[in-house]
């Protein structure tokens, strides 16, 4: 179960990087347009600021939780990881809880929307 | 006062993608120039021809572990002549104590924040001189699970 909570902390904090790097390029593109036109990004800026805080707090949440987490107790993951569709994510999630998770992905077979 | 991270050259040495490729973002955005390396032979390699002004080491590589790399690079150097930020599952007192006399002069247990790794390298590059605190730090973190 810990290692399943480490795993979910890292690919959460992981998706907060991605948008504290979204957030860096729509300051950069808001600061390159004219002052009337930088109010259309705004909105966007600040959604943006509230996902990565809203994934930041879960990545925080699932690492307490993973230190707390008695380490006697497991919990099976290979049904769950055949839900995740996005190939590159079902791989490193794979790679990360073991050779026998993985070879669950691998009867799933993934689909990879881009 | 604002820092400058432009200038300063983080090296990564880490095998599990997720983190790796966080770290990178976090600190590329911050503004450091950032490389990966996903085992200790390339990371060996790439030290052999330059020198990053921070070295973060995951301890767990496959091939050679932080440890040997450490081990390794104090053989070469006699003292690591860049600060070295060694990272790792369950960290006790020991290892810490062990990272540091080896050499390290920061420790950070696995999993641990994004944010947290911007703040420990713009320490390390701000507080050049080897400190003692990881030690202090991890004594502490003793004395703390002792009372439970």
């Amino acid at each position: 179960m810990a290692t399943t909570l480490d795993v979910l902390a890292w690919e959460i904090e992981l998706a907060g990087a991605r948008c504290i790097f979204l957030d860096k390029v729509i300051g950069q593109t808001m600061r390159s347009l004219p002052v009337e036109q930088q109010g259309m990004l705004i909105e966007g800026l600040h959604a943006v600021d509230l996902l990565s805080q809203h994934l930041t707090n879960l990545s925080a949440f699932a690492r307490t939780m993973s230190a707390d987490a008695p380490a006697e107790v497991t919990a099976p993951v290979g049904r769950a990881i055949g839900d995740i569709t996005l190939g590159a994510l079902a791989d490193r999630m794979a790679t990360a809880f073991g050779a026998e998770e993985a070879a669950a992905v691998v009867e799933s077979g993934d689909v990879d929307l881009f | 006062m604002s820092f400058d991270t432009r200038s300063h050259k983080v090296m990564i040495a880490e095998n599990e993608r997720a983190v790796a490729e966080m770290l990178q973002i976090r600190l590329d955005v911050a503004g450091y120039h950032t490389m990966c390396c996903r085992n200790g032979a390339q990371t060996m390699e790439i030290l052999s021809v330059m020198r990053p002004d921070v070295l973060i080491l995951d301890l767990g590589l496959p091939d050679m572990d932080g440890w040997s790399i450490l081990q390794a690079l104090t053989n070469r150097f006699g003292k690591v002549p860049f600060p070295v930020l060694v990272m790792g599952r369950r960290l006790g007192v020991e290892d810490v104590r062990r990272a540091v006399s080896m050499g390290a002069r920061d420790c950070l247990a696995k999993p641990f924040s994004g944010a947290e790794i911007v703040d420990r390298v713009e320490r390390l590059l701000r507080r050049p001189a080897p400190v003692a605190s990881a030690v202090a730090e991890a004594r502490q973190l003793a004395a703390v699970e002792s009372r439970f």
